[in-house]
């Protein structure tokens, strides 16, 4: 309990406070913002920080990982330094194979944090189709963004990189919203694979993730494996997969 | 027509760039520089496309300062090699450093809390004329710039060849 106690006094919103009597709950404490100019809060999950702000003049997003106390030190610095390797080494072949995806500017090493370009004034795919669903547009524009996003998916596939969390709030689209250009974002649980088991699950990962948060969506996702499969060259191993996964996924034991 | 930036990171820490055009005396300032008797990092403009491609050079090189973590003898070379693509130290200073025929100059300062940069000084010593940091991309040598960072077409389409390289500057350590 000791050193726990003693970071977690320093920090803010800290409740180890409570007398050592009760089970030491490690709060998962914060990082300290970083001092950029007009810094923002934009989101705080439970992998990290994430914030806005300019760096070198630039608008940047800066990821600061959480630390999990409840890790052992030396696993918790392993793992939080290979996700953010991960995240660097995934965002430059990205780039280097001509798959949008946020520049890097600078990595942290010490407190595994990542310094990228800020897409200004794009929205998550996942808001764009909330909101054209709510204003109740045409479904005609929803097939399109599907099929921009089966051809993308099957590019970044195609070089062999898993992304590990496909949602539909990891994928942005650049401003302005009709050019539908996309960019992926958020490459910390990616990796490198060329086994059709794995992007199999990418792909998977991403139908559960749209299929729960976007109510009537079975077309749309239809029609992003379809163009999928027509954009990658090693597509129909993959698609198979994913029928296997299908049928794998959870809560699906056939006993009654 | 210097450009000034503070590192946000490092509060205190000032950038100072200076660019010098119809150089005449590269030699000299080369061994001035080598020798160490004159301060900064001296950087062939040629290679250069933005002054946020240093900034994110000196950024880089002064975290690694700081933590004791870096890969060359001192801060300014740091700074020349962290605008190298790859991790070979020679290589980073016959492509970015000054050399004896060069004919313009950008001169990187960092300074610490407090202390300020005497431009006039700098420029006394060197035989050529301050120009604007605007003049960057006229000096910038594109085709050379894209063969030594291995620019690939299809990243050509997704963004600015200052994009290409920051991004490689700032992953090289981690491939």
């Amino acid at each position: 309990a000791g050193p726990a106690m003693a970071e977690a006094g320093a920090a803010g919103p800290a409740m180890a406070e409570a007398g050592a009597a009760g089970p030491v709950v490690a709060e998962a404490v914060p990082p300290p913002p970083p001092p950029l100019p007009g810094l923002q809060l934009v989101r705080q999950g439970a992998e990290a920080c994430v914030y806005r702000g300019l760096f070198l003049g630039r608008a940047a997003v800066a990821k600061l990982r959480i630390p999990k106390r409840y890790r052992h030190p030396a696993l918790e610095e392993r793992l939080s330094r290979r996700r953010t390797a991960q995240e660097a080494r995934s965002l430059l072949r990205c780039r280097r194979a001509g798959i949008s995806a946020p520049v890097v500017y600078f990595v942290d090493y010490v407190t595994n944090s990542i310094y990228l370009e800020d897409i200004v004034d794009s929205i998550t795919v996942q808001d764009h189709i909330n909101s054209l669903q709510q204003s109740g547009n045409d479904t005609s524009s929803l097939l399109i963004l599907a099929e921009k996003m089966g051809e993308l998916l099957a590019r970044m596939h195609d070089e062999d990189l898993i992304h590990g969390d496909l949602t539909t709030s990891n994928i942005l689209l650049r401003p302005p919203t009709e050019k539908l250009d996309l960019v992926l974002i958020d490459f910390g649980l990616s990796f490198i694979s060329g086994l059709p088991e794995d992007k199999g699950v990418d792909l998977y990962v991403l139908e559960k993730a749209f299929l729960s948060t976007h109510p009537d969506t079975e077309a749309m996702f239809k029609t992003l494996l379809k163009t999928y499969a027509a954009t990658s060259k090693k597509s129909g191993p993959v698609i198979k997969r994913l029928d296997e996964v299908r049928l794998r996924g959870r809560k699906r034991s056939m006993v009654g | 027509m210097a450009v000034r930036h503070q590192l946000e990171l490092f509060p205190g820490c000032g950038v100072t760039l200076l660019l010098f055009d119809r150089l005449r005396n590269a030699a000299a300032l080369r061994k001035k520089a080598m020798e160490g008797s004159m301060e900064g990092a001296f950087i062939n403009p040629a290679m250069i496309v933005d002054p946020f491609q240093i900034l994110v050079a000196v950024n880089k090189a002064v975290h690694l300062h700081k933590i004791g973590k870096m890969k060359t003898r001192t801060l300014y070379s740091e700074i020349i090699f962290s605008l190298s693509p790859n991790n070979n130290i020679s290589d980073a200073f016959k492509k970015f450093g000054i050399s004896d025929s060069d004919t313009a100059v950008l001169i990187v300062l960092v300074t610490d809390e407090g202390k300020t940069v005497n431009v006039e000084d700098i420029a006394s010593q060197v035989e050529g004329q301050q120009v604007s940091l605007d003049e960057l991309p006229r000096l910038a040598d594109t085709a050379k710039i894209k063969k030594l960072y291995k620019i690939t077409p299809q990243e050509e389409k997704i963004g600015t060849l200052l994009d290409s390289i920051v991004c490689r500057m700032s992953t090289k350590d981690v491939l």
